[in-house]
């Protein structure tokens, strides 16, 4: 593996071409962040009570939303974002004639969505701090930008894979509404999943997601269970792999 | 002179078609050196392998004194591209192309910006530091790839097919600019289908044609060789036909 510190510089030089457009992104993606939380934190949780642990479900929702939209954002950047900069705009062929290698290239990319990722994190816990949901708190927020490094890695890493055996968008259907919706549902992001039938409680024990969310909330609640490393082990272990395979695969597709 | 690029029996295959069928060159220093012949003729593929992003398939292959191999930093580092198309970051300004490039090859900020400044002034772009990609015409993005490629201060600049597509004037400022280079001592490797610009720029050349080389010289060795008045009837003879008539197959 070909992989230097040249890497920084693909992040840098998506960095470069964002700044552009990073004060209108900012403001749409507050947009989600106000909707989930109003419509379902605010909206439906009028209509549960304190059934979680005496905490509203703004707060139980607010915390696991802030993993999910970490994977949603680090997984469309590295799906549409990656493949524009592969095969519309030719960055990866333009940066490959340089001292950067293609594994330098991809994992640059991959970077940039779990940064991508994290600001995205980190949105929606400035809005559930302002509406009160959640509270603002310095151990948390280092707590949160390592769960969500992880995250972001692991579900860019994804997507990068999936981005390199793509011919087109819409081969990017079949990863988003066959994997990542179903995580996206049945991760313990909108319920506990203890009501939920044993064979899916099984399943979802083997979503990434679930353990992120789990590590969110136990940051939140600032009481670790005995499994946190467990749940961290169940994050890292799959990001390594899906790193391994991503830079792999994309050198294929690269490298001819 | 030292011979800055050797290549014995270079082969390249994908699947089963031989895109390169067993060539063998040497390219000079100081020289300008062409790859002439039509599309899909192995002249693009044949430069991917001396730039270090296609691994070759056989043969042996040598640049700059070094055994050519994938993503080989150290000939990587040597060597500036300009390529066939335009893969200028279009998210980006002019400043920033070069800028970002420059750093991707290590240099610091100030000699790097003392340089592109410098580039910009030769490929007559000064006026356009802060344009953004899109308000270039296609002559000055061409421009823009030859500055870019010099970024490096490269001992091999590889120009493929650096005129494809541009009106008669643009393309002789290109010419232009590209002998001046060689006239300050620069080796390049031109790939072309135009029989003008192998005659009006290149010292030696190749004839390829389907993955082989049919025949190399100077141009005027080619010329008295076959007896004709222009590379373009040289390439006929050689061939049966013309380089239209063979990128339409």
């Amino acid at each position: 593996m070909n992989l230097s510190y040249r890497a920084y510089y693909v992040w840098k030089r998506n960095l470069t071409a964002y700044k552009r457009f990073l004060l209108p992104t900012l403001l749409v993606s507050l947009g989600e962040p106000f909707f989930y939380l109003l419509a379902l934190g605010l909206g439906l949780g009028a209509y549960m009570g304190n059934l979680f642990g005496g905490a509203a479900y703004v707060n139980f929702l607010a915390s696991g939303l802030v993993a999910s939209s970490c994977m949603m954002t680090a997984t469309f950047e590295c799906l549409y974002d990656s493949f524009v900069r592969m095969v519309h705009e030719k960055i990866y062929g333009s940066l490959i004639v340089t001292p950067i290698s293609a594994e330098d290239v991809v994992a640059g990319d991959i970077a940039w969505g779990a940064f991508r990722g994290i600001i995205s994190g980190f949105l929606m816990y400035g809005v559930a701090v302002l509406i009160g949901a959640l509270p603002l708190s310095l151990p948390v927020i280092f707590g949160l930008l390592g769960v969500m490094a992880l995250t972001g890695l692991l579900f860019g890493s994804l997507s990068m894979i999936v981005t390199s055996f793509a011919p087109n968008f819409d081969f990017f259907n079949y990863y988003t509404q066959l994997i990542i919706s179903p995580l996206f549902f049945f991760s313990g992001v909108f319920f506990p999943l203890d009501k939920f039938p044993g064979w899916l409680r099984l399943i979802a024990k083997f979503s990434p997601l679930t353990h992120a969310v789990s590590v969110s909330r136990q940051l939140f609640a600032g009481r670790f269970s005995g499994h946190l490393y467990l749940n961290l082990l169940a994050i890292i272990l799959p990001m390594l792999a899906a790193f391994c395979l991503a830079l792999f695969f994309m050198k294929r597709r690269l490298i001819k | 002179m030292p011979s800055i690029v050797t290549a014995r029996n270079l082969v390249k295959k994908f699947g089963d078609f031989t895109a390169v069928d067993g060539i063998s060159f040497e390219i000079r220093t100081g020289e300008c050196f062409g790859f002439l012949g039509p599309n899909g003729a192995g002249k693009t593929t044949t430069i991917r392998m001396i730039h270090c992003v296609s691994p070759r398939s056989g043969g042996e292959l040598t640049v700059l004194g070094r055994p050519a191999s994938v993503d080989n930093r150290e000939i990587k580092r040597l060597i500036g591209v300009v390529p066939q198309e335009i893969n200028l970051d279009a998210d980006l300004t002019v400043r920033e192309n070069l800028s970002l490039y420059a750093e991707f090859y290590d240099l610091k900020r100030r000699p790097a910006a003392a340089r592109i400044a410098e580039l910009l002034d030769f490929v007559e772009l000064k006026g356009k530091i802060n344009n953004q990609i899109a308000e270039l015409s296609t002559g000055m993005k061409r421009r823009l790839q030859i500055a870019r490629a010099l970024v490096n201060q490269p001992q091999l600049i590889i120009a493929d097919e650096p005129t494809t597509g541009l009106d008669p004037q643009a393309r002789r400022l290109i010419w232009q600019r590209l002998r001046e280079l060689k006239g300050r001592g620069a080796t390049i490797i031109l790939t072309t289908q135009y029989m003008e610009e192998a005659e009006q720029l290149c010292d030696r050349l190749v004839v390829m044609s389907r993955g082989k080389i049919i025949d190399f010289g100077s141009p005027d060795e080619l010329k008295k060789k076959h007896d004709r008045p222009n590379l373009e009837e040289v390439y006929l003879k050689l061939t049966g036909h013309g380089l239209q008539e063979e990128a339409a197959e």
